[in-house]
């Protein structure tokens, strides 16, 4: 077993052997070695080994274990359950062999299995913890239930009644229990009597979380609408802590509840369960004002009061009351709190959502006057005033930050713009001052100043000044070297760089931002976007790894956490660990990544390392199966990970969300229709055909046929629906959403070639059953289609010419669509060159009959029937297309190595020297990726090129 | 998110019988802050609920890790009462090339461990391996 321990499987085996000469039936032994075989690869021995020792219904503690850690590092969990069925059949006493039935089944998500395995170990040993794990499990059959009526008139029912016998019996140990009786009684919607619960003796034991008894109780007076409690409670939490947020959300929601309902006090009673009701304007008016007075003698300043008075005149404006409570004037509010928090960064955010209670007209006046009361001093006339301190410094950038967000910056010209874009930089390079002794970990005081620089550089290069983008990027990377941590340089510079072309230099940006778990879903797909489609292969692969790692152990992982959760007791993780995972498994990312890293192992290798056939296998790939969930597709990309200050019509709606999703995942159905069209290919070829019609519908190729016309059928479909959606030209916010790579596959002609090519197959199949003779017209409709299609591949071919770097007379200019048309184009002659090969597979066998026949007859008036020269002449000027590419990526490496952009003056940046050395990093980078890009995309090309030779019958 | 905390009560491994009660205690795994939600003394909040919330569980103290290296931190959790109970060795483990970093664990008593044995510090460094 040390063997095994320290990785030395092939050592662990050889002993598992010597032990097993000696001792023939020693069962752990055995186990050891199939673990041993296992990870040398040797699955099947490993599993019948296994098998061995199973059957015998082991009982001892050594053989289970080990088996069970084998089962799992095969995969196999429920192997696991069957293995403990057996032990506890055999010692039914156990309470260990019980408890890891019980948790074997939770792995498996058996739940009623578990329910039983829980009783079953309560009888054997009466403790708590298992009565209610069988109780849980109670709640997750509830939970999976497909039909709701049923969970809710059995499971749940048989849950409660089964808490209550022992309540009634006074049993009830331990926080969790109460928390699992709460979480019944609330998925019964009966919301009294988890009311009760809560505040009842029961909910004494409620201590773990800070408020919990009382958040509970808010919860169920807000389920059962009783505004009263709501607001009484919330004041109360109110008067004990007036910087809790959510509870003047509460407190303001009853009162107007309260109000809209004209809710009196009862008489001569307590207003309410939980004390003093208000259900005024005036009250609360007057509660809030007492909040701020009270603020006034607290040692921290609480930012919760003056924000309250902000909310509160937000709600009463938008029921048509102006002044008439005299809570003042919403500007001077937000000038006095300015005044007493503009040092903290989170003024900005605090007060972005009250900007909407300012009237247009004051908006310079209103950020002149902040402006006026930080104290910054210039060192001479004409010059910039600057910050003596960090809060001076903070203010500051909180003011520019409103700046952006009133829309002042926007309004500007370009001239301006660019006097703003100096005075920023100038600001954040005077704030270095203030950070130098910040660790590498740390941000800069006044990195915002820079990142906001870069803003306004965007909007003049979305305005058509090319050069700006340049020198983005070049502040960009000035920021990040004095602050390498700040993720939001790289954010952007990563966002900047693939809208260049650029993707080299993100992938080493991505990772320096140390993804995690969640991640991998959530901001992935600023790799997996851009990472094909510029041709870094290598680099796609990875990105697709990542993610695909990630979604597959956390399918593990969770199983994991349930387990934990049970010997825990935290019972109300457990729903929330299982939301989490159908959460990942129906992400639009997951499904993304697993159809686009197949589509490249594809492209990277059928019928160049291995064939098509086999490749499709190893993949478990089949046309007829379709794994994405299309109806619960979730978006759970972060949208809005990148920071941006722009007022709400310019930024990232609700509706760009919603159509960004319907284009991706439009996308998405064209790319998996693709994938499983491919995957068709070999299920048709090489198959001998017996001439009779009733035996091929028999072995299944005529359905293998039908598949792919009804697949072919489904994506023209969504194609045109495609086409449809794009003819509404979405401008997403530059820092929103990426478009998807529709456009360009529609707009190339990619779209059409390979459409055409999947109808090539089924006309390929038909000539394949029906023969050659009496097909004139199939074999006339293939040789047209072939004509055309070179034509289509020479258009697309010219769609890809052009230098892809323009340098002007100081204007420099990538050319990104370029690259992802070389790529369409890869991609399309691939699937060409499959279906050729598949064409080729159909036409052998007949060209070896018909030179049969002309060697027996010795005739010379055997024909060579047509489609044999349309096919011959296609192969041959694909090949020629193909070298002609080739050629031309050839020319273009040589171009970009001969690029000498460093002597490259920018016209209108008016950069720095200092900044002229980061210019030159970044031209650099552009550059050098495009290098590797065609380097890439013209060692695939000429794989595939080699793959041509084999093709010519 | 604004502010996250990770924490967890426990039991020092190698303790036994009555020494384990003595060392049940609430531990912090982690705790940031977002950069925009800093300088409003979230921080300190977030260890004062812990340390309440230990209290009620009966806790005797509460403990953390943090970079040797971390002076900001090390100093807010000074100011909060944590003193320093011993240094573990290269507990961080490096990436990129740097060398591996010790921790501060630190420590505070909490009102059930009268005497303040807890928090008595430890004269020698120790290794990772020997803090379970």
């Amino acid at each position: 077993a040390d063997y095994l321990d320290n990785g030395n499987n092939k050592m662990a085996i050889q002993q598992a052997d010597k032990l097993l000469k000696k001792h023939k039936d020693l069962h752990c032994a055995k186990v050891l070695k199939a673990i041993g075989l296992q990870r040398t690869g040797k699955q099947d021995e490993a599993y019948a080994l296994a098998q061995e020792v199973a059957a015998l219904e082991p009982t001892d503690d050594n053989s289970l274990q080990a088996l069970t850690i084998l089962y799992r590092e095969m995969h196999r969990p429920e192997l696991v359950t069957k293995l403990y069925e057996a032990a506890v059949k055999k010692v039914p006493n156990s309470e260990e062999y019980h408890s890891h039935l019980f948790m074997a089944y939770a792995r498996v998500g058996e739940y009623k299995k578990m329910q039983q395995a829980g009783m079953a170990l309560y009888k054997i040993v009466p403790k708590n913890p298992y009565y209610f794990w069988s109780v849980m499990s109670l709640i997750m059959q509830s939970i999976s239930a497909q039909d709701e009526n049923l969970s809710k008139t059995m499971f749940l029912p048989l849950a409660e009644r089964m808490v209550e016998k022992m309540v009634k019996e006074d049993k009830i140990e331990a926080e969790a229990e109460v928390e699992l009786y709460y979480m019944i009684l609330e998925r019964l919607e009966k919301y009294k009597e988890a009311l009760d619960v809560v505040r009842g003796k029961l909910g004494e034991k409620l201590t773990s979380e800070l408020q919990s008894r009382e958040n509970k109780c808010m919860a169920m007076y807000k389920k059962l609408r009783r505004w009263p409690e709501c607001n009484a409670l919330s004041r109360r939490l109110l008067l004990k802590n007036s910087d809790d947020w959510q509870f003047y959300i509460t407190y303001f929601d009853s009162v107007f509840q309260l109000i809209d309902e004209s809710w009196t006090p009862p008489p001569e009673e307590e207003h309410s369960l939980e004390g003093e009701v208000h259900y005024s304007i005036e009250q609360a008016v007057k509660f809030i004002e007492e909040r701020i007075t009270e603020e006034s003698k607290s040692s921290r300043p609480l930012r919760g009061p003056y924000l309250a008075k902000l909310e509160l005149i937000r709600r009463l404006r938008y029921r048509g009351c102006n002044d008439e409570y005299k809570l003042g004037d919403p500007e001077e509010l937000m000038f006095q709190y300015f005044k007493k928090f503009g040092d903290k960064p989170c003024c900005f955010t605090d007060l972005k959502v009250f900007v909407d209670l300012l009237p247009s007209s004051q908006y310079t006046k209103f950020i002149s006057q902040l402006l006026e009361v930080i104290p910054l001093s210039a060192t001479a006339e004409n010059e910039i005033a600057l910050p003596a301190d960090i809060k001076a410094l903070q203010q500051h950038l909180c003011v520019v930050q409103l700046s952006r967000l009133l829309g002042i910056y926007h309004a500007m010209d370009k001239k301006q713009k660019l006097t703003v874009v100096r005075e920023l930089m100038l600001r954040y390079r005077h704030g270095l001052e203030f950070g130098k002794s910040c660790l590498k970990t740390e941000l800069q005081f006044s990195d915002y100043y820079c990142l906001l620089a870069v803003h306004l550089l965007l909007d003049l290069w979305l305005e058509g000044e090319e050069t700006a983008v340049w020198q983005c990027l070049t502040l960009l990377e000035e920021g990040l070297s004095h602050s390498p941590s700040n993720a939001q340089f790289k954010l952007l510079l990563i966002r900047i760089y693939c809208r260049l072309g650029a993707f080299e230099p993100v992938a080493e940006l991505y990772s320096s931002l140390d993804a995690k778990h969640i991640q991998h879903d959530t901001i992935g797909y600023l790799l997996t976007r851009y990472a094909e489609s510029l041709g870094h292969y290598a680099a796609a692969s990875q990105s697709c790894n990542f993610a695909l790692r990630f979604f597959h152990s956390n399918q593990k992982d969770t199983s994991e956490y349930i387990i934990q959760a049970y010997k825990y007791g935290a019972f109300e993780k457990i729903p929330e660990f299982i939301a989490f995972r159908n959460r990942l498994n129906s992400s639009l990312h997951f499904a993304q990544v697993r159809t686009e890293r197949m589509l490249l192992d594809l492209l990277l290798e059928a019928n160049i390392s291995t064939s098509l056939e086999e490749s499709i296998k190893s993949m478990s790939l089949s046309p007829e199966e379709d794994d994405i969930p299309w109806k619960d597709l979730r978006d759970n990309r972060d949208l809005t990970v990148l920071f941006n200050w722009d007022p709400k019509d310019r930024d990232i709606s609700e509706e760009h969300r919603k159509l960004s999703l319907e284009e991706e995942t439009m996308w998405l159905r064209i790319r998996s229709l693709t994938l499983r069209l491919v995957s068709g290919l070999p299920t048709l070829s090489h198959t001998i055909l017996p001439k009779n019609s009733e035996k091929t519908a028999e072995n299944g190729v005529s359905s293998k046929i039908d598949t792919i016309r009804s697949l072919l059928q489904q994506l023209e479909a969504a194609v045109d629906s495609g086409k449809k959606f794009l003819e509404q030209k979405i401008q997403y916010p530059v820092l929103g959403p990426p478009p998807t790579r529709m456009a360009g596959f529609f707009s190339n002609g990619s779209c059409q070639c390979q459409t055409s090519l999947f109808y090539l197959v089924s006309d390929i199949y038909e000539l394949d059953t029906n023969g050659l003779e009496d097909s004139a017209e199939i074999q006339e409709r293939i040789g047209n289609s072939f004509k055309s299609l070179v034509e289509r591949l020479t258009d697309l071919f010219n769609k890809c010419k052009g230098d892809l770097i323009e340098v002007g007379d100081g204007t420099l200019k990538t050319h990104p669509n370029l690259l992802e048309n070389l790529v369409f184009f890869v991609e399309t002659i691939s699937i060409a060159l499959w279906v050729s090969s598949y064409c080729d597979s159909v036409l052998r066998p007949f060209k070896s009959n018909l030179q049969k026949k002309k060697k027996k007859k010795k005739e010379s008036s055997v024909t060579m029937p047509p489609v044999f020269t349309h096919f011959l002449d296609y192969v041959t000027e694909l090949q020629t297309l193909t070298s002609n590419v080739i050629d031309h990526i050839k020319g273009l490496e040589i171009i970009l190595t001969a690029l000498k952009l460093e002597e490259l003056s920018l016209k209108d940046t008016l950069l720095l020297q200092e900044e002229k050395k980061f210019t030159k990093t970044v031209q650099g980078k552009v550059q050098s990726s495009y290098h590797h890009s065609v380097q890439e995309i013209g060692e695939l090309l000429k794989k595939r090129l080699d793959t041509i030779k084999k093709l010519k019958i | 998110a604004t502010a996250l905390m990770l924490c967890m009560f426990t039991v020092m491994g190698k303790a036994e019988g009555s020494v384990a009660r003595e060392e049940w205690h609430g531990h912090v795994t982690a705790l940031s802050v977002a950069p925009e939600f800093r300088r409003l003394g979230l921080a300190a909040k977030l260890m004062e609920l812990l340390e309440e919330i230990s209290e009620k569980k009966g806790g005797f103290f509460v403990d953390l890790f943090v970079r040797v290296s971390n002076q900001v931190a090390v100093n807010m959790y000074k100011q909060l009462g944590y003193s320093v109970y011993r240094t573990v060795l290269e507990y961080y483990s490096a990436s990129n090339g740097e060398p591996d970093e010790d921790a501060y664990d630190m420590r505070k008593a909490l009102s059930r461990d009268t005497e303040k044995k807890s928090i008595i510090p430890l004269p020698h460094p120790v290794r990772p391996e020997d803090i379970e």
